[in-house]
């Protein structure tokens, strides 16, 4: 790399963790280099080699020296997971534009002409949305399935979050930090945060169309990840809310139970000693009394670190109300 | 700046206009250096575009577009963070408060209030969804959570810049602001305000907030009393169960005292007693260090003003 002096910084950086699979790099690097020198910009590339993935980096480096566009490789020193390897990459993008890319073809390269265009328009983040797709039925079921949950839990009508092409203005990861592998649902944080989240239908590539089974931990795991967004958007501020409830469904059966059994006891209708349902009873008040605590501990320390919080992110401020309007009336189309 | 009036508006396209127009005759017969902030919510009519032709050429107006509706609280806070004036005063962008009625908050605070309530004696709202359900949260809020006003709805307010710069609410928290602020130790007065029927627009309000009001006041409870010492409230919560605990131990001791009576019911209420004081007793210490790592002193004093010195 260049002195960074020398030459004037990217526009658009592309952001590519090889952490899972990836599929032949070279030919991803070259269609998209190849698109965005088509569109006339200038890029750099960040590939973030996770350390199970380092078998790639002599073809990474292969590639950088014959690359005309700056081509940076980030090692990782352990496995960190997908999320981890999109937070540090983009931290290194410096382009106004940054694009992340899954490492293996998932959509056409033509959908960063659209994008761009979206993005220099005004939105913030444009996800890239597999259609036409040209996988499996299976693939698509269960693309179907995750999404109608996501759709149920959070309120959103994203048709493909877990697409690894995201075009975004560094604004977005700058203020909305991923984290323990909810990258994939970036999207849906970030418009929950007040960003502007557009989905474009890019077609798919072959190369994507792979049936993919998983195990049933990884469905496990997605579903407990929707869970954990759920909560997220829903409870982070008044987590007694969530926590209420549930207390509240454990604590009204507990309560009836052991109120039935004392009455029984006490009209002399037989010994409840022995029987199963004063357990049940009695753990069902003490796991509410216990939700109902960690509730409040919950909005102890959302209220201790209220002076961090900010709940809006403002759009713009309109200082001379005339001066501004035709402003509006040129972008807001 | 002397005053900043805070007001959200939320959809509220028919009544942006006349609202301006009133606060700025309002403002005129004052004769103070004012500004007005709006904050647009998100709104998804024509709000912004009727506000920003209403407030041509008004150098007084500052408008925030907020990027999506974050609901009235966020709002709030969105004008005050960016509030200028000593006195900040709020009102709502339905035109149900009176703009004229800013000149007597103003006055009340100059008597030397800190905050000064707005009351809606005469409400001009429905009964039953509305007017019925805001006098038992009002009675509750005061019961429970103090700060001692009438009507902790009105959004039309009057504080003095400390109080508001000090504080930061969220999610819903506005409703309770005025309790919130006697944290602080400021003095409050309370002042009968016109309400007025809508005249355009729709109530964003619903019975569906009850759940949310009644979970509200329990967290505020315990934020209000004892968030300096949780560990402290926890135990005083736990100290019931220890007193059952206890009493069913000795029960069970003399109904054991008894050949074939078995003491298995008092046994296994001692020890759900037991089992309740000791999670009290280990959650308030999680509190407790909660709190020392948040950034957050119930004992921090409000130093209003320091005089004398340049």
């Amino acid at each position: 790399m260049s002195d960074p002096g020398s030459t004037p910084p990217p526009e658009i950086s592309v952001v590519v963790p090889v952490v899972e699979r990836h599929g032949d790099l070279r030919q991803l690097y070259s269609e998209y280099a190849g698109e965005i020198a088509r569109l006339g910009r200038r890029a750099e590339f960040i590939f973030v080699v996770d350390h199970r993935q380092r078998q790639v980096l002599p073809l990474l480096r292969e590639i950088q020296q014959v690359a005309e566009n700056e081509v940076i490789l980030v090692r990782l020193g352990g496995m960190f997971g997908e999320s981890a390897a999109l937070t540090v990459g983009v931290e290194q993008a410096r382009g106004e534009i940054i694009v992340t890319l899954a490492s293996y073809f998932q959509v056409d390269p033509s959908g960063l002409e659209p994008a761009i265009q979206k993005i220099e328009a005004g939105a913030d983040l444009v996800v890239g949305c597999r259609f036409p797709r040209v996988d499996s039925w299976f693939n698509r079921l269960q693309s179907k399935v995750f999404h109608s949950i996501v759709k149920l839990m959070t309120g959103t009508k994203f048709r493909d979050i877990s697409s690894g092409f995201r075009v975004m203005t560094p604004a977005v990861p700058r203020e909305l930090p991923v984290y323990g592998g909810i990258h994939r649902f970036f999207p849906v944080l970030a418009q929950r945060h007040g960003f502007d989240v557009r989905e474009l239908e890019i077609p798919q590539r072959q190369e994507d169309a792979v049936t993919r089974y998983y195990g049933v931990a990884v469905y496990l795991k997605r579903l407990l990840d929707v869970l954990t967004v759920f909560f997220l958007l829903k409870f982070t501020r008044r987590p007694l809310r969530f926590f209420g409830v549930v207390s509240l469904v454990l604590v009204i059966p507990g309560l009836a139970i052991t109120l039935y059994l004392g009455i029984y006891r006490l009209l002399g209708l037989g010994p409840i000693a022995q029987r199963p349902l004063l357990l049940l009873g009695v753990l069902l008040v003490v796991l509410g009394i216990q939700l109902l605590s960690i509730g409040l501990i919950g909005e102890m320390i959302v209220f201790t670190h209220a002076r961090q919080l900010r709940e809006y992110r403002i759009a713009e401020i309109i200082r001379h109300p005339a001066a501004q309007l035709d402003v509006r009336g040129l972008t807001s189309s | 700046m002397q005053l900043s009036v805070v007001v959200p508006v939320y959809n509220e396209e028919a009544n942006v206009g006349p609202l301006h127009a009133e606060l700025t005759s309002a403002m005129e017969m004052l004769d103070i250096a004012y500004e007005v902030i709006f904050v647009d919510d998100g709104s998804r009519d024509e709000t912004l575009e009727r506000l920003l032709v209403a407030c041509e050429g008004d150098p007084r107006v500052k408008v925030l577009r907020l990027s999506r509706n974050y609901g009235q609280t966020a709002a709030i806070q969105a004008g005050f963070d960016h509030a200028a004036g000593e006195i900040v005063m709020t009102m709502d962008g339905d035109l149900q408060n009176d703009p004229a009625d800013i000149g007597r908050l103003l006055a009340r605070i100059d008597e030397g209030y800190d905050i000064v309530a707005g009351w809606r004696r005469k409400r001009h709202d429905t009964l039953l969804t509305r007017r019925l359900p805001s006098i038992a949260a009002n009675w509750l809020i005061r019961r429970l959570v103090g700060g001692n006003i009438h009507d902790n709805g009105c959004a039309l307010r009057a504080y003095r810049r400390e109080f508001v710069e000090r504080t930061q609410i969220y999610s819903d928290m506005h409703r309770y602001l005025v309790p919130l602020l006697t944290l602080s130790g400021g003095s409050i007065s309370e002042l009968v305000v016109n309400h007025r029927a809508r005249r355009a627009g729709s109530t964003k309000y619903g019975l569906s907030r009850i759940w949310k009001v009644a979970m509200d006041l329990v967290a505020l409870k315990m934020l209000l009393r004892f968030s300096s010492h949780p560990a402290v409230w926890f135990t005083l919560l736990g100290f019931p169960f220890l007193v059952v605990a206890i009493a069913a131990a000795i029960f069970s001791a003399y109904i054991y005292s008894f050949p074939g009576e078995s003491p298995i019911v008092p046994v296994s209420i001692c020890l759900i007693a037991m089992f309740a004081t000791v999670n009290l007793v280990l959650f308030g210490m999680l509190a407790e260090l909660v709190v020392r790592l948040g950034d957050f002193r119930e004992s921090e004093p409000l130093i209003l003003r320091i005089e004398g010195r340049g």
